[in-house]
C-alpha cells in the first residue's frame, strides 16, 4: 500500500514535470523541440465539438477534426510555424499555458495515462484582452530511451504517444489554431 | 452649420451621411479600380449590408447531406439571424425562424440533432418540424382563441437546393435560385453534378478580426497573394502540383458572371487532372452530367475556386499535409459570416466524393483540415494578414483622406491578362488570371449594386 501510494505519487510528479516541460517548449516557440518528445506512431486529435442536448452521447465529432495528426503531419506544421514566411505566427503570438488538474488514470511498466486541464492565454500586437482557450487533455506517454527524463527521475525518458484536446470552445475563440495545444 | 462648412468637416459626418458619400461615390471609383477602404469596417454600412443583402440575397444554409433523415436539423444563421435548418417529416428541407411565435424564445438549443417535434422551454408550446403549431399548454384555460394553423414558426419565404447546397432568401420577393445563381451555374455542375458529394462531420467554426468581405474579396480571385502570403506552406512541400510548380499550369480568372466569380487552374496533359483525384475516385464520378466543354474544364482543372455572392466561397485543390503522402483532392467550403463591422466568424465544410471509399474520404478530410481551417497550414496565415485592415479602414485618417483599396491590376497596355474570347463557359476568362483584378472587382460591383438598389433604404 505505501509503495503504491509512493509509486503513483512519483509518477504523477513525473508526469506533472513532463507537461510542464512540453508547455515551457511551446510558450517559448522551441516547436523542433516539442516534436522531438513525440512518438513516431503519435495520434494527435482535437476533435470537433458542439452544443448538444444533455441526452445525446457526446458533444465531440468522431469525424470532423480542428487537428488529427500524425508525426509526420506535425513535423509539417512545427516546421512552417517556425518560418520566417509564416505570417500567422510573425509577429509570434504570446502564449502561457497553464497546466492543472493532473490525473494519472492508468500505467503500466511502458506507458501511463493521465488527463490534465489547460488554459492558454494567448495575446497578439498591442490587444490588453487576451485569447483564452479552456480544455481537458487525455494524453498517453510512453517511456521511451530519447524521451524528456527529469533531474531526479531515475525512469527511462517519456514522449508523448497520444493526445485527444477536449475544448471547451464550439466556436475557435482566437484569429486562427497556429499554435500547438 | 453651413452646408459647405458641413461638407468640408468629413469626419464629422453622421453614419448615414457618410454612408450616401461612400455609396454614390462609388460608381466612379469603382471605375478607377479603387474601393473605399472605410466600407470595410463601419457601423452604418454594416447594418446596411444585414438588410440590404444579408436581408435579400440568397444566402448559404447547409448542404443536403447534413440533414439527411427526416427530423434532422442543425441551426445556422442567414446574415446574424437565428434559423433551424431542417430536414421535416415529411422530407421537405425547411428553414425555420428559431424564435417562438409566443415570447420570441429559441425554440432550438442544441446545435444539431434529430426531432419531430421542437418545444419551448418558456411556456411550452410545442412545433413540429414543420414548423405547425400542435400543442399550447393551457389552451381551453387561456388560449381558446387562438388559430394555430396561423401561429406555426415563421420561416424564409424562398428556399431552395442547388445540386445539394441549400440556400435560403428571407426577402419577400426573390428571383429563382437558378436565376440568381446565373452563370455560376455552369461552374458549380462541375463540382457538384459531375461529383455527388457529401460534408464529413460538422463544420469549423472560428471567430476572425476581420470584415467579412476581406476573406471575400479573396475568394472572388486574389491568385496574386498566394507566392507570398503561403510561401512558409509552400516551403515545406505541401503546395499544390501548380503552386509548387510541378505541373505547367494555365490560371483563368472568371469575371462578369453574374456576380459571382471563379479562378481555375488548368493543366495541359493527357493525365486527367481532377483537382488531384485519383483514376479510382474519377470513375466513381457522374460523368455524363456535363457537357463535352464543361467536361474538358474539369478535367484539365488544377486548383479552383471562387464565391457566389455574398458570402459562400470554396476551394477546390489536390494537396496534402504531409510531403510524404499522397495528395487528394480535397474540397472546401467556407462561409464568411458577418458578426460585426470588421468581425466575422468563419465556417468550413469539407466535402468528399459520396462514392469513395471510406478510407479516401477520411483522407479528404485531413487534408481539408490541414489546409484551409483554423489550424491549417494555408488559412491561418491569411487571417494574420488580414488582421489591421479593419482598424485602417475604420480610422479618421480613412475617413479623411477618403482612402481606398487598389484593384487596377492587368489594366495596363502591356498587361499579360488577356481575354480568352475561346473560353467555352460563361463570364469573361482571363487568361493569366493571376494578374488581373476584374474578377475580384465584380465583388464590389455587386455590393455596391446590392447595396443601392431601388428599393433599399
Ligand atoms: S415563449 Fe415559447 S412558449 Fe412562451
Ligand atoms: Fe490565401
Amino acid at each position: 500500500m505505501q509503495d503504491e501510494l509512493e509509486r503513483r505519487r512519483t509518477l504523477r510528479l513525473e508526469c506533472e514535470e513532463f507537461l510542464y516541460h512540453a508547455a515551457e517548449l511551446l510558450d517559448d516557440r522551441r516547436l523542433s523541440d516539442w516534436h522531438d518528445l513525440v512518438t513516431e506512431d503519435i495520434e494527435y486529435r482535437v476533435p470537433i465539438r458542439t452544443t448538444r442536448e444533455r441526452s445525446s452521447n457526446t458533444e465531440f465529432s468522431e469525424e470532423a477534426f480542428h487537428m488529427k495528426e500524425d508525426w509526420g503531419t506535425l513535423k509539417v506544421r512545427t516546421e512552417r510555424m517556425s518560418s520566417d514566411f509564416a505570417w500567422s505566427e510573425d509577429p509570434p503570438s504570446r502564449t502561457r499555458r497553464q497546466v492543472s488538474n493532473v490525473r494519472v488514470i492508468d500505467y503500466t511498466d511502458d506507458e501511463i495515462e493521465l488527463k490534465s486541464n489547460l488554459v492558454i492565454v494567448r495575446s497578439r500586437k498591442a490587444e490588453t484582452d487576451p485569447d483564452i482557450l479552456s480544455m481537458e487533455r487525455h494524453d498517453t506517454f510512453r517511456r521511451e530511451e530519447d524521451g524528456y527524463v527529469p533531474d531526479w527521475s531515475e525512469g527511462g525518458g517519456l514522449k508523448l504517444a497520444r493526445r485527444t484536446v477536449l475544448l471547451d470552445h464550439t466556436v475557435i475563440p482566437t484569429d486562427s489554431l497556429s499554435i500547438i495545444l | 452649420m453651413s452646408h459647405d462648412i458641413e461638407q468640408s468637416l468629413s469626419a464629422g459626418e453622421s453614419g448615414p451621411q457618410r454612408t450616401r458619400r461612400i455609396l454614390d461615390s462609388m460608381g466612379e471609383t469603382l471605375e478607377r479600380g479603387e474601393v473605399p477602404i472605410e466600407i470595410l469596417n463601419d457601423e452604418d454600412i454594416y447594418q446596411r449590408e444585414l438588410t440590404e443583402i444579408f436581408g435579400q440575397a440568397w444566402v448559404y444554409v447547409g448542404h443536403e447531406s447534413e440533414v439527411p433523415e427526416p427530423g434532422d436539423y442543425r441551426q445556422r444563421t442567414i446574415g446574424e439571424d437565428p434559423f433551424v435548418f431542417v430536414r421535416d417529416e415529411h422530407g421537405k428541407i425547411r428553414v425555420l425562424f428559431n424564435s417562438c411565435r409566443h415570447r420570441g424564445a429559441n425554440i432550438c438549443r442544441a446545435e444539431k440533432g434529430n426531432t419531430t417535434h421542437f418545444r419551448c422551454p418558456y411556456h411550452g408550446w410545442t412545433y413540429q418540424n414543420t414548423g405547425d403549431l400542435v400543442g399550447v399548454p393551457q389552451k381551453g384555460a387561456g388560449f381558446d382563441h387562438l388559430e394555430a394553423e396561423e401561429h406555426g414558426l415563421r420561416e424564409a419565404p424562398h428556399v431552395d437546393t442547388y445540386n445539394g447546397l441549400v440556400f435560403a432568401c428571407i426577402a419577400p420577393e426573390a428571383p429563382s435560385l437558378e436565376e440568381y445563381l446565373g452563370g455560376a451555374t455552369w461552374y458549380l455542375d462541375m463540382y457538384f453534378d459531375l461529383i455527388d458529394m457529401e460534408v464529413v462531420g460538422d463544420p469549423q467554426r472560428w471567430v476572425v478580426d476581420a470584415d467579412w468581405k476581406t476573406p471575400t474579396e479573396n475568394f472572388y480571385g486574389d491568385n496574386y497573394h498566394v507566392p507570398m502570403g503561403h510561401k512558409s506552406a509552400i516551403d515545406v512541400g505541401i503546395g499544390s502540383e501548380t503552386a509548387t510548380g510541378e505541373e505547367e499550369s494555365k490560371l483563368y480568372g472568371i469575371a462578369d458572371c453574374d456576380g459571382h466569380a471563379f479562378s481555375i487552374y488548368q493543366i495541359e496533359s493527357e493525365k486527367p487532372m481532377f483537382w488531384g483525384h485519383p483514376e479510382r475516385v474519377v470513375e466513381t464520378f457522374n460523368h455524363d452530367a456535363l457537357d463535352d466543354d464543361q467536361y474538358e474544364v474539369a478535367r484539365k482543372s488544377g486548383v479552383t475556386l471562387g464565391t457566389i455572392f455574398p458570402n459562400l466561397s470554396f476551394i477546390f485543390l489536390g494537396g496534402r499535409d504531409d510531403p510524404n503522402k499522397d495528395p487528394v483532392g480535397t474540397f472546401c467550403l467556407r462561409q464568411w459570416q458577418p458578426r460585426g463591422p470588421g468581425e466575422m466568424e468563419a465556417w468550413n465544410w469539407i466535402l468528399a466524393p459520396t462514392d469513395a471509399p471510406d478510407e479516401y474520404k477520411e483522407r479528404v478530410y485531413e487534408v481539408g483540415m490541414s489546409t484551409f481551417s483554423a489550424a491549417g497550414n494555408f488559412e491561418p496565415d491569411d487571417i494574420g494578414i488580414w488582421d489591421g485592415i479593419d482598424e485602417a479602414a475604420g480610422s479618421v485618417f480613412a475617413e479623411q483622406t477618403e482612402a481606398t483599396t487598389l484593384f487596377t491590376m492587368g489594366r495596363g497596355e502591356n498587361t499579360a491578362a488577356t481575354v480568352d474570347d475561346d473560353w467555352a463557359g460563361p463570364g469573361t476568362a482571363y487568361a493569366n488570371g493571376g494578374v488581373t483584378d476584374e474578377n475580384q472587382l465584380d465583388f464590389y460591383r455587386k455590393w455596391h449594386e446590392t447595396m443601392t438598389t431601388e428599393g433599399a433604404e
